[in-house]
Parts: C-alpha cells; sequence; structure tokens
C-alpha cells in the first residue's frame, strides 16, 4: 500500500514533464514544415503593405462636409501609420482656400473647430479638376500615362492591402462626380476585377458615404473585397453637424460614427471589423448602414482594423539556419582594413587627418612661396632699374 | 603739431581696438561690404582647401587671385589677431597715399588738410565698414590711391606696378591704365581752371608696353602659383561672365538673374562695353587734368562694375577731397548727399527683410541698389560738370552762362 502510493506520488510528480515532453516530440515533429508558408497561411493578414485611396467626388463650398469626410479619413489613416506615398488623396475642390472660408487655410470637422484637418503637412495628389471618373478608374487600375508622376499612381502590388474610401453626393448605384459626371457601381466593380486580374490587391477594403450608399457595392464580383455603405437603397445619408462660423455642414454621421471609432484605437490595436460593424446603429448614423463581406474569405473577428486602415505589417523574425552549401563571401575582408580601420575602404575626396605631407594635385607648398618670391623680386627689380 | 599727431595716433589704436570687437564678425557675411570675389570668408575658405590639397580653383567658392592665396598663405598668414593688423595697415596705406595726392596735387603742405584727409579715410562709413568685414576691396582702395600717389610724384614703373597688382585683384582696373599713364605725363597739378591741350600722345606707347609687362609677369606668377592657367577663368573671367548671382548693392546681378541664357552673352558683352566706353571720352576731355579723369573713371567703374561694394563709392566719395576748386560749382550736393544716406540705410534694411525675415523680395532690395546707382551716378555727374564749369571760370555781374 505504501509502496504503491509511493509510486503514484513518483508518477504524479513526474506527470507534467511527461506531458511536457509529449508535447514537445508533437511540436519538433510539427516543425518540420516551411516556416515563410506558415507565415503566409496564417489565419492573421497576408499583407505586407498598405493603401489608401481617399476620395471626395462634389466640389463647391456647400460640399464641405465632403472634402472635410475625405481629410478626416486621411488624418486617420496617416495617423495610424499609411505613409503619404501610400495615400493618394483626391479632392474635387479646394475649401481651405475658398475665398468663403472664414478661417483660410484650415477645413474643421467638428463643431467647435477644435481640430484642425488641413493644417501644413498634408499632401493632395488629385486636386480641383483633376479629380475624374477617368482619373480614378485610371488610377485603380493603373492604366496611366508615361508622364503620370508617383505621387498619382497606385502602386499597389499582390500583397497590398488596399483601403478605398469614396464621399459626396450618389445614388442608386452610382456617384456623382464634380456635379458633371457620374461612376457606377458596375465602373468601380469592373475596376476591381481588372485590379484583381492583375494582382493590385490582396484585399481591398471599400467604403463609401453617399446617399443609397449600398447600392454602389451590390455589384463587386471580385474575391477579397470587404465594403461597407452609409446608407440602403431609397435611404439618404445625413449630415451630421454645422459649424455656425463656417456656415454648412462640416461632416457626414457615417463617418463621423466611424471616425470615431477609429480615434479610440492605435497602430498596436487588436480592435476587429465584427465589432467595428457592431457598433453600426440606426439612432446615431440615422440610416442604415451596411456590411458586405460575402466576397471576403478571412473571418470578420480574425480581421482587424488595422489591416486596412493602418500601416501595420505583420514581422514574424526567424531564425534561418546556416545552410552549408553557401560560397564564401564575395568580399574578402582585407587584412589592411583590419588594421588601419574604416577610412581606407571608404576613401573620402579630402581625407580626415592633416595631409601637410601630401602634394596635392598641381599645387604645393612651395609654389606659394615661389609666388611670393617672384613678387618680391618683381617689386624689387622694378625698384632697382625704374626707380 | 602735436595734437594732430596724437589725434591721428588715437584714432589709429582706436580703430585698431575696435577690429577686435567679436560682434563684428557678423560684418564677413554682409552682402553690401563684401561681394563673391571680396569676400574674407571665401578667402580662408581657399587658403583652406589649398592647406588640404584641393586645388581651390576647380569649385565656385574661390575667387580671389592666387597672388592673394600665395600672400595670405605664406608671408601674412591670416587670423583673428592678424587680420585686423593687416587691413589697418593696408587701410593707412591708403590714407598716406590720399594725402600725398593731395599734397602733390595742391603743392601746399597743409597739415590740417592731410589730417582731415587721412581721417576722413579712416572714418569714412563706406570705407571703414568694409575693412572691419576685411573684405579684399580694402585693399583694392589702397592699391588704387597707392597707384595714383606713385603716379602723381613721378614714379611710373612704381604706378604702374601698382596698377598691375590691383588689375589682378580687380580686372576693371584695366581701364584705370589710359588715365594713371597721362596722369604720368602730365603730372597732378591742378590745371581744370586752364585747360590745355596734351600733344605728347606718343608717349604713352612705352607705358602701357610696361604696364602690360608687369601684368604678364604677374601671371605668369599666378599661374606657376595655382600649377595652371585656370584660375583666370574663376577670377577675370568672373568679371566678364557673371558667373556668381549673389545679391550685391551693384546693377548686374538683379538683370542676369532673369536672364534667358539665349540672351546673356550679349548682355553681358553691352555691359562689359558700357563700362569701358567713358575711358578714352574721359581721357580726352579732361587731358588737361588727369588725375579728375581718374577720379571720375574711378566713380563709373565702381558704379558700373559686375561685383561692387561700398567701398567703390567709398573711394569714389573720399576721393572728392582731394578736389576742393569743384566744391563751389556742385550743383546737387544736398541731393546726393541724402540720397546716399537714403541708399546706405535702405541697402542693408531690404537685404534682411528680403533674405533673413522673408517678408520683402528681391525687388525691395534691388530698389534699393537702384537708389544707390542714383546716388553714386548723381555724385559723378554733378563732380563732371562741376570739373568742367571750373574752367569757365567765374560769371562776371551781368554776363549769362549759355550753351551753344
Amino acid at each position: 500500500m505504501g509502496a504503491s502510493q509511493g509510486v503514484v506520488r513518483q508518477l504524479m510528480l513526474r506527470l507534467p514533464s511527461c506531458l511536457l515532453a509529449l508535447l514537445l516530440s508533437f511540436l519538433a515533429v510539427g516543425q518540420q514544415t516551411n516556416p515563410v508558408d506558415e507565415f503566409f497561411t496564417r489565419t492573421s493578414s497576408t499583407h505586407t503593405n498598405n493603401w489608401a485611396v481617399l476620395v471626395c467626388a462634389s466640389r463647391y463650398w456647400f460640399n464641405y462636409r465632403h472634402m472635410a469626410n475625405a481629410l478626416g479619413m486621411y488624418r486617420t489613416v496617416k495617423r495610424l501609420g499609411i505613409p503619404d506615398s501610400n495615400i493618394i488623396l483626391m479632392l474635387a475642390d479646394d475649401v481651405a482656400c475658398n475665398t468663403r472660408n472664414k478661417f483660410p487655410g484650415s477645413v474643421y470637422a467638428n463643431q467647435g473647430r477644435r481640430l484642425d484637418l488641413y493644417g501644413d503637412n498634408i499632401e493632395v495628389d488629385y486636386r480641383g479638376y483633376e479629380v475624374t471618373v477617368e482619373n480614378f478608374i485610371r488610377l485603380l487600375t493603373g492604366r496611366v500615362e508615361d508622364s503620370v508622376p508617383r505621387s498619382k499612381r497606385l502602386l499597389t502590388d499582390e500583397r497590398s492591402n488596399v483601403f478605398v474610401y469614396m464621399t459626396g453626393h450618389g445614388g442608386n448605384e452610382f456617384l456623382k462626380f464634380q456635379d458633371n459626371e457620374e461612376i457606377s457601381a458596375f465602373d468601380i466593380a469592373d475596376a476591381f476585377e481588372q485590379m484583381w486580374q492583375k494582382k493590385r490587391y490582396n484585399e481591398l477594403f471599400f467604403m463609401i458615404d453617399t446617399c443609397q450608399a449600398n447600392t454602389m457595392y451590390s455589384k463587386f464580383y471580385s474575391p477579397n473585397i470587404l465594403a461597407t455603405g452609409s446608407s440602403m437603397l431609397d435611404e439618404n445619408s445625413y449630415s451630421h453637424e454645422n459649424d455656425a462660423d463656417i456656415g454648412v455642414a462640416v461632416i457626414d454621421k457615417f463617418t463621423h460614427h466611424v471616425l470615431s471609432y477609429l480615434e479610440g484605437i492605435n497602430k498596436t490595436s487588436k480592435a476587429n471589423f465584427k465589432d467595428f460593424f457592431e457598433t453600426y446603429n440606426f439612432e446615431t448614423i440615422r440610416s442604415h448602414a451596411g456590411v458586405r463581406s460575402d466576397l471576403f474569405d478571412r473571418k470578420l473577428e480574425d480581421t482587424l482594423l488595422t489591416d486596412f486602415f493602418g500601416g501595420v505589417a505583420q514581422v514574424e523574425v526567424m531564425d534561418i539556419p546556416p545552410n552549408p552549401s553557401v560560397q564564401e563571401p564575395l568580399v574578402k575582408p582585407d587584412q589592411k582594413l583590419a588594421q588601419e580601420g574604416v577610412d581606407d575602404a571608404f576613401p573620402r575626396s579630402i581625407p580626415r587627418q592633416s595631409l601637410s605631407h601630401v602634394n596635392p594635385p598641381g599645387m604645393s607648398g612651395w609654389r606659394l612661396w615661389l609666388g611670393c618670391a617672384l613678387m618680391v623680386g618683381l617689386v624689387l627689380v622694378v625698384g632697382v632699374f625704374r626707380g | 603739431m602735436f595734437l594732430r599727431r596724437l589725434g591721428l595716433g588715437t584714432l589709429i589704436a582706436a580703430r585698431l581696438l575696435l577690429a577686435y570687437h567679436p560682434a563684428l564678425l557678423h560684418l564677413q557675411d554682409d552682402a553690401q561690404l563684401s561681394s563673391p570675389l571680396t569676400s574674407y570668408k571665401r578667402l580662408l575658405e581657399g587658403i583652406f582647401l589649398f592647406q588640404n590639397g584641393v586645388d581651390p580653383y576647380t569649385g565656385g567658392t574661390f575667387r580671389h587671385s592666387p597672388l592673394l592665396l600665395a600672400l595670405f598663405s605664406t608671408a601674412f598668414p591670416l587670423s583673428s589677431t592678424t587680420a585686423p593688423i593687416i587691413w589697418l595697415a593696408f587701410d593707412l596705406l591708403g590714407a598716406v597715399s590720399l594725402a600725398k595726392i593731395y599734397h602733390s596735387r595742391t603743392q601746399a603742405r597743409d597739415r590740417n588738410r592731410n589730417f582731415v584727409l587721412v581721417a576722413f579715410y579712416l572714418l569714412n562709413p563706406y570705407q571703414l565698414l568694409p575693412s572691419l568685414a576685411r573684405s579684399t576691396a580694402s585693399i583694392e582702395n589702397a592699391l588704387s590711391l597707392l597707384a595714383s600717389a606713385f603716379a602723381c610724384s613721378g614714379k611710373s614703373s612704381y604706378a604702374l606696378l601698382a596698377l598691375a597688382f590691383l588689375t589682378h585683384l580687380s580686372m576693371p582696373a584695366v581701364l584705370l591704365t589710359l588715365p594713371i599713364s597721362l596722369l604720368i605725363l602730365r603730372g597732378p597739378h591742378s590745371s581744370l581752371a586752364t585747360p590745355t591741350a596734351f600733344h605728347s600722345w606718343s608717349k604713352l606707347i612705352p607705358l602701357i608696353a610696361e604696364y602690360s609687362i608687369y601684368v604678364g609677369i604677374l601671371s605668369i606668377t599666378a599661374s606657376s602659383i595655382a600649377g595652371g592657367v585656370h584660375w583666370s577663368y574663376k577670377t577675370w573671367g568672373a568679371f566678364l561672365t557673371l558667373p556668381d548671382l549673389t545679391p550685391n548693392p551693384g546693377l548686374w546681378w538683379y538683370f542676369f538673374t532673369e536672364m534667358f541664357d539665349h540672351f546673356r552673352p550679349f548682355f553681358l558683352a553691352t555691359f562689359s562695353i558700357h563700362m569701358a566706353i567713358y575711358v578714352v571720352p574721359l581721357s580726352l576731355k579732361f587731358q588737361h587734368d588727369p588725375l579728375f579723369a581718374a577720379y571720375i573713371i574711378l566713380g563709373i567703374v565702381g558704379l558700373l562694375k559686375p561685383y561692387p561694394t561700398l567701398a567703390d563709392a567709398g573711394l569714389f566719395l573720399t576721393l572728392l577731397g582731394v578736389f576742393p576748386e569743384i566744391y563751389q560749382y556742385l550743383r546737387t550736393p544736398i541731393v546726393t548727399a541724402l540720397l546716399h544716406l537714403h541708399s546706405s540705410l535702405l541697402l542693408p534694411l531690404f537685404h534682411k527683410l528680403w533674405l533673413s525675415q522673408g517678408t520683402g523680395n528681391a525687388n525691395f532690395f534691388y530698389a534699393s541698389t537702384l537708389v544707390f546707382a542714383l546716388a553714386n551716378g548723381f555724385a559723378i555727374l554733378d563732380a563732371l560738370q562741376a570739373g568742367l564749369r571750373v574752367g569757365l571760370g567765374t560769371r562776371p555781374d551781368g554776363w549769362e552762362l549759355v550753351q551753344i
């Protein structure tokens, strides 16, 4: 009895270590797979860079709120880490420098004018009359003329997550550009399909804030697209608040809701889209905001907000064992380098140490003295012979 | 007399002490006091580059003559203690030459006048400030006065040698060859009131030949210092091609900032010729008083040269003291004085407003350079017409002076 109890006790003591050994052996077996493949087949996002296309498609002073929408989104996206080089900001009009703007050079999105969205560090890539349907579609599909500069191109690749935000006046399956043309939902869907065919996105998040916005994403047919809109068919989207001094509405309800939510997160946030979409409600937005996720193959609870809104890349540091078949290094470490330091490896035009002993090209110390001697000699000769 | 000497000594001592004041180091950056061709900082840069094995004439910063490079690297090493002494020495050389010129011209040993002239030369802000800024324009002024003083004394070779040195520092000085040679032949005595013709023009040729030989020998010296002839493109070439468009109180830079390259050679030629065309007519007109011709030509060169500084205008104003006979015939002395006051205040103000604060633009400073040019022009024209007027004598009562 005592001996068996002793054995059982011994076994109990050794159980955790046995289990641990068992677990480690399983893991050791499991380690045979390629770590690179594992990186790209995990449930978290598989993108390596982020891009954002923010479009305000309406002009004139009374559409101030659309400009403020786009600028608010621009600020948030920048704050969460997407650099200016990866943001295409298209503003159809310049309200900051509009003659009706009581606060020239500033664009505000709230009633008390607490935050200037225009600031002095923004880059507007397409401005004014450059914001057209043709330019937008050319931007997305990459079919731009050779003369278009890099800052106006969407240089995405196969592993880019693209966030497309559009705001303006719209209706049933159309969005109005510049008060004289429209883009239809079919156009955008075809553009996205071209992007997919040309491997110009990894995943695409489409957000639109217009009247009857949800109709705009109803025609998409390309994979890996997540879409959300501010209002459904036959429903208007509303502006949020006016500023008494600016005189017009400064932000829209749906965008205000989105931006307020995003103000609460930062680059390290693990907030996911499921929680985000569940905050949509009719009482604050006053329209039925919608989501389309059937084309999106990841689960919304696994998709982080920073996968689209931020410039956060997933990084794993791996130990790659040294391959014995690798050649010797191409550059032999120079013996002289080891002894004399870095200077000789990186020759400067003016060497670091003082070079009084080195002859400069074409000029030497003796030349100066010769020159002085010649000058003095000339003076003396003139003085003696001609004085 | 003792008081005079004491006063002079005090003046020189005070001037030397002033030069050591640390606040005056900021003057070295001022664009009015030193141009890209005369800046002290560029001189130091060139010497440093040379001492570190880089040819200073391969870049665009160093545009001083190789003679200065040699002189200031070896015989007169520049440092914060030696530089003020060197510049004061050149100023004193200029002051003594000025007194000599006056003495040669009037033949009167008026020591009071000498003292006033020397004091004026040392204290004239147009010359004091460039000297405190250690601009080599002070050296150029001293050399031109030295050349004139030797010419007044009849020492032709010294005068031409000094002029050759001056030509190596500042190429527009070659325009002074004709009046200085005439001065050597004719003498400095004031004959504005009694103009007589000059007949021995052929005697000019050996003088000009001698000057050319001196310039040639100095060029060979400079080439041996620099190890090639490329220095001439950077120093003399700068006067002809205007590579550096740093704003200065002159008239060239603004014009050429907005010049299309297609027209550049034409306008460079026009501006250079404009500066040169006055030499022969003035020498002919004032053949009876070549010192006065040299004076007017100095003024014109100072007005129209590519990279002037305030020192050039200062030389002209200081030399006015040598010609007291024209004072009663000056018609607009107050206007000239006020224009100079006006421009001397506006130039640094608009320069700072444009380039430091950014609240003005280039046009402000350009306008002030135009006022400065107007002031210089008024001074030159006034002196010129006064010099001519002297020849007509005093007007008796009841008579009118009419130009036909």
